[in-house]
């Protein structure tokens, strides 16, 4: 629960001197009116005053640091406008008056002045001044700023203002004076920069570097040494894009950026831990229908519109990937508080928003969930106008298999059901006569017994369900004042984000809304939804985005890169029908992707964070790439798809992406595992991975069972395929690394293996050369 | 705090002896390239901190805190009685009397505080101990109650004190996990959620062991090697070395190339600087009968091990019969639950607080005592107390605070907190100033904005430094 009130320090706490009102004097009528207004003045100038000076202006008015609750109490306006929870005082009605209530200690919560209770005879003297109808002496309004009072947002300013809301553009690529180093227009717009920063870009790599970088990049996984050699000897001038084609053709293409996409889902099999702990045993069904997707080349636009309303659309036919909602966390309450389950459901629906808005377009609209948002023209209204679709959606489970699975399974229970109905009927018609069943009818019983048992076990069993959603309502939801669930505002509309669609965007009226929702996304005149995947796309390919924070383009996020290039990939991604395969060829094939990652000091010096793209990033492989890799080169990969999870990934030979993944983190063994090596928490949109390098890594890969099996493994194979040290060393680093060892390579490797052995332990020579040979920085690294 | 870079030798000195076992550290080419080091390296606190670790005794369960350590003697005069004042609605909407405590209650120490019967050995510290009586949080349930005091948020969604901590500060021995939670053998509820670093970097997370087993291999997954000896796994790496400085020569200059060859030697030293830590048959026979027996009493031994070798923050729970809120015994009866929690704690804490303070370790250690809430007045049937948020204690040792010194109150019943009110976040922001870390600093940027441990609150309670 966001607490309704921001405490500080109070004011020391001091007995209030009060000057004793004078009598008033009896006096004409008509100046009556006059002296009770003196009077008035007196006793607030004397009594009330100084305790909102002394107890509360610290935090409630022109002055304060900062204000608390949005409520001044330096002036009769503030007093009566009030704050976030309403009027502080009305007159003439202690009782109605919240400033009274919380100085009486009412409520714990909104008690004030926090530090300590007020002496009873300042409370006596506040609810006094209420009663008689707080009066408050002209001339004494003070100033309050400009900047303390929200402004009404200028939406076309707003959009205008900020790059990323403007439209996207379709720029020309920008003149070179090395044109010939230009591959494609990608090339144009990085070239020029670096060329204005004086510098040069890097060569090309060379052919094994290169086709290790595009194998683990398209699929996660090294290439065979025969498909090195392949692409080594083809002297074809499309040989590379030939090598690029195969790739996007394999399934295990899939699997690697489904895997991407399941970052930026917050994907998990649910397991969130308490509060949210459930399991979500058919959550790998919206896996499997994200690897297909990529798999199959599902247009993006589509590919989100499923996502978010599948249910709603083309028949339901894909259904599945509203996964990508239904698999989030549902939080609960443990104990039923009535604070607390609220307070659960509304964090629920903060998942929502927050992964469709950091996700898609890459807007922190979560932070309006409280309050006005700080930096970006989001207010609280627009995030409670996306909450409503999801308000209005439940979670149900639907059959993963084809309608006929699910009849016959119907069917069978159906049947099953009617012969356990006449067993009962018999039983029943026996009992009710009061007396035992005649030998006769034990044989009948027998029977149906039997029929039961038979039509039991033809039943077919029950068929796997998948996770969707489907709506429940088309209702509007209220601002929560302050984030609290339980303390209401006014109606926020369904509807899109004005700061994308203007001031008065259509109303959500279909449902619970998210069709619309779902087009509003992808309408191509939102400036966001392209440009942030691109933006996604060039982050998984270079390991560095074109802007730096991918779920974050607002005014806190950081400026792009490159804009030009960032709107001319969105434009060519929308003009080819939002091809994602397409948008990989693009990027790889250009000279930009296919730089060395070497080392140039110069450009180092004047760029070492790479901002121009003047290399490739060297980058560390991924938890998956590592151990895909390991499995994938001590030949034991099994590269059966689509299947329920495997519970202990480290005990079994599937792609990693097959693994169980625990919203926690520490649900299952293989949890701590992913985590290790900087597998994102599945709570909340993952930007681009982080790269830690931490020694818990190596006692993983110095002493874990997993990778001393692999090495086992690998040593084994050495050993069947080739004879001598000498050919298994030169087939290792083969199989490792796409290329033959060094003479150094080879002579450190011969002494190892034939060096004397001074114990005996459990493993081989070879098998801990093949172990140091996995787990060095050769192999982790891509280049 | 920034990590961001910093040079290569500050980088060594940073990782102290970690470089050169296997004598690599020579033979590696110095560049100013920034470094992909350790976030656990040690960094300079925003201010002089009073504290350099904390030792968290977490009560989960809700101890009573009118039957421990907050004494109140109107509970006698009113025993039986439903005043106003204390008509407030509990968890279980309870509607029973004023129940005095079935414990008696005696001054201590040369502050006079008066402690519960069941606390003897702690009570003996009490010129130590500064007590906090008006801690408040937001709800009366365990889950978010627990959660609330162990990351200052209602759900599993923010990291853990102990992991703002070792990205703030860092820890002093790279060769030890930062922030360790243990309890004997059931964890608190809420699990690893209590101790996650969510955002913060993975080495901020708290590695858990189970006092029940005692295990360093459950500290650390893979601490031994199950086929090699030690000289055998070292004749590997140095292999490893010399393969991996060959690729270096390749690609010179490459910090994380560097920082990985440095975490390999790394990982290879823990395999038994761990064990080390968790030798117990170290200790002298005085020491372990100091802190009695049980398994408690290892886990404040282990603790004080663990900040002696420069853990920043070690948790340790209190837990019996496998029960992951222990001290929610106290619905049906306060009179057993609570003093068999007492008898299997209170000398270990005594034990510890002693200790600490013979080796000159009580200055620099903060040790800090309590649950999530405390438990109401007012009877729960005739012998039990129902939650109570509204108002409970937390007390805190060493580490800069004032000894046999009160801050806050509650009323005359102990329901509310009434003087000097506490909430969760308030709490939070007086332990990191102790730390040397302004709260409000000490943020990262995740999601779109600056989050911090104490959220958008949090006052530090100035008058409890010494």
């Amino acid at each position: 629960m966001r607490r309704p009130c921001v405490f500080t320090i109070a004011a020391l706490v001091a007995t209030v001197s009060v000057a004793a009102a004078a009598p008033p004097e009896v006096a004409a009528p008509q100046k009556v009116a006059a002296a009770q207004d003196d009077e008035n003045r007196i006793f607030f100038e004397s009594r009330v005053r100084p305790v909102l000076v002394q107890h509360c202006h610290k935090c409630h008015s022109a002055k304060a640091k900062k204000l608390k609750a949005g409520l001044y109490l330096d002036s009769r306006k503030g007093v009566l406008t009030g704050g976030d929870t309403g009027p502080a005082i009305v007159p003439g009605d202690p009782a109605k008056s919240i400033l009274i209530g919380a100085v009486v200690y009412n409520d714990p919560d909104s008690a004030m002045p926090p530090k300590k209770k007020l002496p009873d005879q300042v409370i006596k003297d506040l609810t006094e001044w209420v009663k008689i109808g707080a009066p408050w002496p002209d001339g004494a309004e003070p100033e309050v700023t400009e900047k303390k009072i929200p402004q009404t947002i200028d939406w076309k300013r707003a959009r205008a203002g900020h790059w990323a809301f403007q439209s996207i553009r379709d720029p020309e690529p920008p003149a070179v004076k090395r044109s010939d180093w230009a591959r494609n227009d990608i090339d144009r717009f990085v070239l020029a920069r670096i060329e204005a920063a004086g510098l040069s870009p890097s060569p090309e790599a060379e052919r094994r570097t290169l086709i290790r970088r595009a194998y683990f990049d398209l699929t996660g996984l090294p290439p065979t040494p025969k498909q090195v050699e392949a692409f080594v000897n083809d002297a074809s001038s499309d040989a590379f894009a030939k090598v690029v084609d195969e790739l996007l053709a394999s399934p295990h293409y899939g699997e690697r950026w489904g895997r991407h996409w399941l970052d930026v889902a917050r994907y998990s099999d649910g397991f969130g831990g308490f509060n949210d702990k459930a399991a979500l045993p058919g959550a790998w069904h919206y896996r499997d229908w994200v690897i297909n997707a990529f798999n199959r080349d599902m247009p993006f636009n589509e590919f989100i519109r499923n996502q978010i309303a599948g249910d709603l659309i083309d028949d339901g036919n894909n259904a599945i990937g509203t996964g990508y909602l239904a698999v989030g966390p549902t939080y609960k309450s443990d104990g039923g508080d009535p604070d607390s389950k609220a307070q659960a459901l509304a964090e629920t629906i903060d998942d929502r928003v927050d992964t469709v808005t950091r996700g898609l377009l890459a807007l922190t609209v979560a932070c309006s969930r409280c309050h006005e948002h700080k930096f970006e023209p989001i207010p609280q209204a627009d995030y409670y106008s996306l909450a409503g679709a999801f308000h209005n959606t439940a979670v149900v489970e639907k059959p993963a298999v084809p309608a006929e699975v699910v009849k016959a399974f119907n069917d069978g229970q159906q049947r099953v059901r009617e012969a356990q109905k006449k067993l009962n009927d018999f039983n029943s018609r026996i009992r009710k006569a009061k007396r035992k069943p005649n030998n006769e009818e034990k044989q009948r019983i027998d029977q149906l017994k039997r029929v039961l048992d038979q039509v039991r076990k033809k039943a077919p069993p029950k068929y796997p369900t998948a996770h969707v959603c489907r709506d429940t309502g088309g209702s509007n939801m209220k601002i929560a004042i302050r984030g609290n669930p339980r303390s209401l505002g006014a109606e926020a509309p369904r509807r899109f984000l004005r700061v994308l669609a203007g001031a008065n965007p259509p109303l959500w009226t279909k449902g619970s809304g998210r069709v619309s929702l779902a087009d509003d996304l992808v309408d191509p005149k939102n400036p966001l939804t392209a440009r942030v995947f691109v933006n996604r796309v060039w982050m998984w390919h270079f390991g560095q985005a074109i802007v730096r924070t991918p779920n974050n383009f607002g005014n806190f996020g950081q400026e792009p890169t490159h804009p030009d290039l960032l709107d001319w990939l969105a434009s060519r991604f929308v003009e080819s029908g939002w091809s994602i395969k397409q948008m990989h060829r693009t990027i790889m094939l250009s000279a930009t992707w296919r730089q060395s990652s070497s080392m140039n000091r110069r450009a180092f010096g004047v760029d070492g964070n790479n901002n121009l793209v003047w290399r490739m990033n060297p980058r560390r492989l991924e938890v998956e790439a590592i151990r895909d890799g390991m499995l994938a080169v001590s030949g034991e990969l099994d590269t059966k798809m689509s299947a329920e999870p495997s519970k202990n990934i480290l005990g079994d030979k599937r792609r990693t992406v097959y693994g169980i993944i625990s919203r926690s983190g520490d649900a299952f063994s293989s949890d701590a595992f992913m985590r290790l090596f900087d597998f994102p928490g599945a709570r909340g949109v993952a930007g681009l991975r982080t790269q830690s390098i931490v020694p818990q890594q190596y006692l993983f890969l110095m002493n874990s069972q997993f990778v001393i099996d692999r090495a086992r493994a690998l040593a084994a194979r050495l050993e069947r395929e080739v004879e001598t040290d000498e050919q298994r060393i030169v087939r290792a680093y083969g199989l490792l690394y796409g290329r033959g060892p060094t003479l150094d390579e080879k002579r450190v490797g011969r002494d190892y293996l034939s060096a004397d052995e001074k114990e005996k332990p459990r493993l081989t020579r070879l098998q801990r050369y093949t172990q140091a040979l996995m787990i060095s920085n050769e192999f982790l690294f891509v280049r | 705090m920034n990590h961001a870079s910093f040079s290569r030798r500050n980088m060594l000195r940073r990782m102290g002896a970690g470089m050169g076992t296997l004598g690599l550290a020579s033979v590696m080419a110095d560049t100013q390239l920034a470094s992909a080091a350790s976030p656990m390296a040690p960094v300079a606190p925003h201010f002089a901190p009073k504290a350099k670790h904390i030792i968290q005794l977490f009560q989960a369960g809700g101890p009573s805190h009118v039957d421990t350590f907050d004494y109140k003697p109107d509970l006698i005069k009113y025993a039986g009685q439903r005043p106003k004042e204390v008509q407030l609605k509990t968890l279980r909407n309870t509607k029973g009397n004023l129940m005095k405590s079935p414990y008696s209650f005696r001054q201590y120490g040369q502050c006079g505080k008066w402690v519960s019967e069941i606390f003897p050995y702690t009570a003996g510290h009490v010129d130590d101990i500064c007590f906090f009586h008006s801690l408040y949080t937001d709800i009366p349930e365990h889950a978010g109650g627990i959660l609330m005091m162990n990351l200052g948020h209602l759900q599993p969604i923010r990291p853990s004190m102990g992991a703002w901590l070792v990205y703030g500060l860092g820890t002093e021995n790279q060769n030890l996990p930062g922030f360790v939670a243990m309890s004997p053998r059931s964890q608190p509820r809420g699990k690893l959620a209590n101790w996650q670093n969510s955002f913060l970097p993975g080495v901020c997370a708290g590695s858990y062991v189970n006092l029940g087993s005692m295990k360093p291999e459950t500290l650390m997954r893979d601490l031994k090697n199950s086929q090699l000896s030690l000289s055998a796994q070292r004749e590997q790496a140095e292999l490893m070395d010399k393969l991996n400085l060959m690729h270096l020569q390749r690609h010179q200059h490459d910090a994380k190339l560097e920082a990985s060859i440095q975490s390999m030697e790394l990982a290879f030293r823990m395999q038994m600087s761990v064990p080390e830590a968790f030798d117990l048959s170290k200790e002298s026979k005085a020491t372990r009968d100091l802190y009695g027996p049980g398994d408690y009493a290892k886990g404040c031994i282990l603790a004080r091990r663990l900040v002696e070798r420069g853990v920043r923050m070690v948790q340790l729970s209190l837990s019996i019969d496998g029960y992951d809120i222990p001290w929610d015994t106290g619905h049906g009866n306060i009179v057993d639950g609570h003093r068999k929690l007492a008898v299997a704690s209170d000398q270990a804490i005594a034990g510890l607080l002693k200790d600490l303070k013979q080796r000159g370790l009580l200055d620099e250690t903060l040790v800090i005592w309590g649950g999530e809430f405390g438990r109401a007045p007012t009877s729960e049937g005739t012998k039990g107390r129902d939650h109570n948020h509204y108002g409970f204690t937390m007390w805190m040792a060493g580490g800069g605070v004032k000894g046999g010194y009160t801050h806050g109150a509650t009323d005359n019943f102990g329901l509310r907190a009434v003087e000097n009110r506490m909430h969760v976040h308030d709490f939070h922001a007086t332990i990191l100033h102790l730390m040397g870390i302004n709260h409000e600093k000490l943020t990262y940027r995740h999601s779109g904005r600056d989050y911090r441990l104490t959220d958008v609150a949090g006052n530090v309670a100035k008058d409890v430094m010494a």
